[in-house]
Formats: structure tokens, C-alpha cells, sequence
């Protein structure tokens, strides 16, 4: 199974990934919360039959060996606590080759079509509705004049749709009053922006995820342009920031950049908030890096940072030892892909 | 005239709330319970507007817990059940909770009006498919919006609005079902009014044939 995310985004110093989500229910169907077991099944049964299996491989899943799903969390089609899922019999997921392209049914909605890419792509629209698009024609879907398309959660009613960016803002983090000015901005286009991870290991890191919130009253193109002006001020407001900090401070960031390589390369144990502290401030002098010494793409900083930020929730209940295991496999994985990225660079 | 909520035809009383007319037993189920009082009850109390403000502040309670029994005919979710999770269990909800999710929508979004595709269409028509749909479902060519770019707007299909459609097969159309004498309709049209109305997703019109056609089948006041 390829990775989707280590294609060369466009602006991938800043996004790391943009995603569109449409979802979808289903007439004759309850939704969800409302829905029994044995019409869950049907209604998976429904959704099954017209799926091109040509396109899309996948299934219920319940019927999902622990692997995949591991693989599924690390690709961003299951969320982290995938490995822990709730009724996994109720739910099925379906992805492309690449599983850049994926439909999950009974996840909130009947059915969530999610179109995701490197970098900033905003194509991921298109490819989703096209998807959505082939469902509509195939199922009846439910639509309504006044609301668009129905959902359970009222919320998504109208277009049903959700265009994510996730963005990774060190420089703008470290910037005096930077995120509240930005929170500000982004309000401006009636987005919204929060971080990564409100709690746990990664509440401090500096991934963000933008993401639209009206879908109704606007058109969906009108949510896609709105959407490009605001990641462009984004991008635009961010490399601001690492010039700003990198001039003003050069010899200092040099060095915590030469050292954060250091922890990654040669760690032997790291925990998830220190690798992505490192990640961080590789990614924030990385453009400044005039020695040639550290050899290491944006692909490589941003498929590290996935990996890390995408890492499957460990299961609640820990064994003695697990917790230095799980930075001792982690510190591997990263060692083996820096110096990986050291060889392709050196030839 | 009747209740626009439940089609019953109103004998004794009117109640007009936001424009709509509702029954005294809709207006009660709504929560509108301070409409029924008879103002004529006011006329011998000197200070009625302010035991009117004195009571309504004392009914706001009583006016939530009146809402929450309110419950989805099809799926069985209460009001409050919707209040307390933000989801609703089937279509019918939004029939049955319109006003609450209004209220939620304005309050998420500050609109409630959709403006996107239309099913099986893509996004680039979605500029112009509110007047669409509107066109589409009541046969009327709405005027274009100033704003909106000539070159984006769609080309009209060469497909017989779904009111015409309809017509052919004999049947009233949605517009006529709109304006009709519920109670001059035979049995046969509204059951046919009922399938063309959930067709087309008028359903309201749909709820309102159902419950005047229920309403004869078990020979009540409509009967």
C-alpha cells in the first residue's frame, strides 16, 4: 500500500496535508444514533454493492486484521483510536490504492467520502465530489430543498462538506501573540483553527488544523475560494515568521536545528512530544540551512511529522517496560528514515 | 383555513405565530403555550402587561419542559434528546424539530438557507442551483441574481420540470396540492399527493395530506 502523503505537496514547508470530507445519508434510513443492528447491516450491505471494487479495496470492519487497521490509522483513513474502535461491525471503510481516495460508512454519517493529498492541493475537492457524486446517482440520497443535503449531526447539514488543512505554524507559534492574531484571521473567512491535539502528548505541538465551518449559505465553491485566500495568508504569514526569527536570532536557531537532527538521528529512546519538538524546529530553519550538512527533504521532515503525529493510540492498558519500548521502536523508525534520506541524498 | 402544521381546519381559534397559523393542539405541542391564553381573560386586570411579562418569565421553564416532549413520529427521538446530543435520528426530524434546528443552524452559521449543488451535479453549477431547485420544484423561472457571473450559470437542461411531469400522469401537481381544499380531495388524490410531495420533498405537504387522509381513516373532525 503506497503512501499518499509522500508525494511532493505544493507549499509542504507549511501544509502538510488537505483533505475534503462530503458525507452523506442514505433515504429509508435512520441515521445513525437511531440506527438498529439489523438495519446497519443492510445499510452497510447497500453501500457495498456499489462500491467499485475495481477502485476501492476494504470492507466491514470488523473483518479488518489488527495490521490494516494500524496501516489505515497511519494513511489518516481511520482516526488514532482506530485500533480501539466502538462496533466495529456497524462501521465499514473502503480506499484506494494510495489511500489518497476513501469512503467510510457508518462513521457519524451514513456515508463519509474523504479525498485527502499532500501539501497544499485543493483538487481534493474535486476528487471527493466526483466520488460523492457517482454515490448520489447510485443511492438515493437525502436532500432536501431548504437544508441540501440532510445529516444527523446538524451541523454538517447543507453541503455536507469539510475542507481540512493541516498546517504546521512553529515560527507562528513562537511569535508573541502570533496563534490569537491568526484565530482572529481565520474567523475573518468564517473558518475555524485548532490544535492538532487539544490534550495529551501533543497539546503542545505546533500542528494546527484549519477547517470550514459554514455549509449553508455558501456555495461550495464559495467555501473552496474562501479556503485558498485563507491558506494563502497563511503560508504567507508563517514564512514571515521564520525570516523573522531566523534573522533576528540566527545563531541560536542554527543551533537548536543542529541539535534537534542530533536527538532524531542518533536518539536512541524518544517520546512522540519530543520528536515533534525536534520536527519542529528542523522544519522552521530547514529553508535556512546553507551548510549542506543535514540532508533531509521536506518529504522526509513531513513524513516523519505524519508518522509521528498519526501514530496509533497505544492500548490503555500498559505493560511494564511498554512505555520505553514504544520510544525505543519510535527512535528507531525515525533513525532508519533519516538515514535513509541521508543515503538518497548522498547519491 | 388550517393548521399549516398538521392540515386540521381551524374552527374556533387562529393562531398566527412568525407567519405560521397553527392549531391550538400544534401550538401547544410547539411550546406556544402562552398564545392560547383569550387576551378577552386580560381586559379586567389592570395590570395585566405586567403579570403578561411576570408570567412569561415564570413560564420559560415550564415552556422547555413542555418542548421536550415533543417527539419524532418516525423515529421516536425527543426534543431534548436532539438538545442534548445535536443529532437527530431520522429526515422526519426535520419536519418535526424545524424550528429548534433552525434555531441551531442561524446559531452555528448565521444562515439556514442552502445554497449548494444539487444531487448528482457538480459544484461548478452550484453558484445558481438554490433558483434551480426552486424552478424545478414549483415551475416558476426565477429572476437571476445580479451577482452572479453569467458564465458560471448553467446552461437549462432540456428536462420537463417535475411538476409537468407529474401532470401526465393524471395526478394534481405540487403547486395545486399547495392550493387545494385538503378537505374537496378524494382519498385516491391524496395518496397520490402524498408519494409526489415526499418525491419531491415537499414534506410538509406530505405531512399535511397524511394526516388529513389519517384523519379520515379514522374518522375524526375532518372526516
Amino acid at each position: 500500500m503506497a503512501e499518499w502523503y509522500m508525494n511532493e505537496g505544493k507549499d509542504n514547508d507549511v501544509v502538510l496535508s488537505t483533505k475534503a470530507c462530503i458525507v452523506r445519508n442514505i433515504k429509508g434510513y435512520n441515521f445513525l444514533p437511531r440506527l438498529d443492528d439489523k438495519e446497519c447491516q443492510s445499510l452497510l450491505d447497500t453501500v457495498d454493492k456499489v462500491i467499485d471494487k475495481d477502485i476501492y479495496m476494504g470492507g466491514c470492519a470488523a473483518s479488518m486484521d489488527k495490521d490494516t487497521v494500524i496501516r489505515l490509522i497511519r494513511l489518516q483513513v481511520l482516526g488514532r483510536e482506530g485500533s480501539q474502535m466502538v462496533n466495529p461491525q456497524r462501521k465499514a471503510f473502503y480506499y484506494n490504492n494510495d489511500s489518497s481516495l476513501s469512503i467510510a460508512v457508518g462513521s457519524g454519517e451514513h456515508i463519509t467520502v474523504r479525498a485527502q493529498a499532500a501539501g497544499h492541493d485543493i483538487s481534493v475537492y474535486k476528487k471527493a465530489e466526483k466520488e460523492a457524486i457517482e454515490l448520489e446517482k447510485k443511492l438515493d440520497i437525502a436532500f432536501s430543498e431548504n437544508y441540501g443535503f440532510l445529516t444527523s449531526n446538524v451541523r454538517l447539514a447543507g453541503t455536507g462538506l469539510k475542507i481540512l488543512y493541516t498546517v504546521a505554524l512553529p515560527a507562528i507559534s513562537k511569535t508573541e501573540g502570533g496563534i490569537a492574531a491568526l484565530t482572529q484571521r481565520v474567523g475573518q473567512y468564517e473558518w475555524t483553527i485548532y490544535p492538532f491535539a487539544e490534550r495529551g502528548e501533543l497539546s503542545e505541538s505546533n500542528v494546527y488544523i484549519i477547517a470550514s465551518v459554514n455549509t449553508l449559505g455558501v456555495t461550495e465553491d464559495e467555501v473552496l475560494r474562501r479556503g485558498e485566500m485563507l491558506i494563502t495568508d497563511v503560508i504567507k504569514a508563517e514564512r514571515a515568521c521564520r525570516e523573522e526569527i531566523v534573522t533576528s536570532k540566527k545563531l541560536q536557531t542554527e543551533d537548536i536545528y543542529g541539535r534537534s537532527y542530533g536527538n532524531l538521528r542518533y536518539g536512541s529512546l524518544i517520546t512522540r512530544s519530543e520528536a515533534i519538538e525536534a520536527l519542529e524546529w528542523l522544519r522552521l530553519y530547514h529553508e535556512y540551512d546553507d551548510s549542506g550538512e543535514i540532508k533531509c527533504s521536506w518529504n522526509t521532515i513531513n513524513k516523519l511529522t505524519m508518522d509521528i503525529l498519526w501514530e496509533p493510540a497505544a492500548p490503555n492498558r500498559k505493560t511494564p517496560g511498554s512505555f520505553t519500548n514504544s520510544q525505543k521502536i519510535r527512535a528507531q523508525g525515525i533513525r532508519t528514515i533519516l538515514k535513509g534520506a541521508e543515503r538518497n541524498e548522498n547519491n | 383555513m388550517r393548521c399549516e402544521r398538521c392540515g386540521k381546519e381551524l374552527t374556533n381559534r387562529i393562531i398566527k405565530i412568525n407567519g405560521v397559523t397553527y392549531c391550538d393542539n400544534c401550538a401547544r405541542l410547539m411550546g406556544y403555550d402562552r398564545y392560547l391564553r383569550d387576551p378577552a381573560d386580560l381586559m379586567g386586570n389592570p395590570f395585566a402587561p405586567l403579570d403578561q411579562i411576570a408570567s412569561s418569565l415564570l413560564q420559560m421553564n415550564e415552556l422547555d419542559f413542555g418542548n421536550s416532549t415533543l417527539k419524532c413520529p418516525k423515529c421516536g427521538m425527543t426534543l431534548r434528546e436532539f438538545e442534548n446530543e445535536g443529532r437527530v435520528g431520522c429526515i422526519e426530524c426535520y419536519n418535526t424539530f424545524n424550528d429548534n434546528i433552525v434555531r441551531e443552524m442561524f446559531k452555528q452559521q448565521g444562515n439556514s438557507e442552502y445554497a449548494g449543488r444539487l444531487p448528482n451535479q457538480s459544484a461548478d453549477t452550484g453558484a445558481s442551483s438554490q433558483p434551480v431547485i426552486r424552478e424545478k420544484l414549483t415551475g416558476k423561472v426565477s429572476e437571476p441574481a445580479v451577482s452572479a457571473p453569467k458564465a458560471e450559470a448553467p446552461e437549462p437542461k432540456e428536462e420537463m420540470p417535475v411538476e409537468e411531469k407529474k401532470t401526465e400522469r393524471g395526478s394534481l401537481t405540487i403547486d395545486q396540492l399547495k392550493k387545494a381544499d385538503l378537505g374537496m380531495l378524494s382519498d385516491e388524490d391524496l395518496e397520490k399527493g402524498i408519494k409526489l410531495a415526499a418525491e419531491v420533498e415537499e414534506y410538509i405537504l406530505a405531512s399535511k395530506l397524511r394526516d388529513e387522509l389519517k384523519g379520515r381513516k379514522e374518522g375524526g373532525i375532518n372526516g
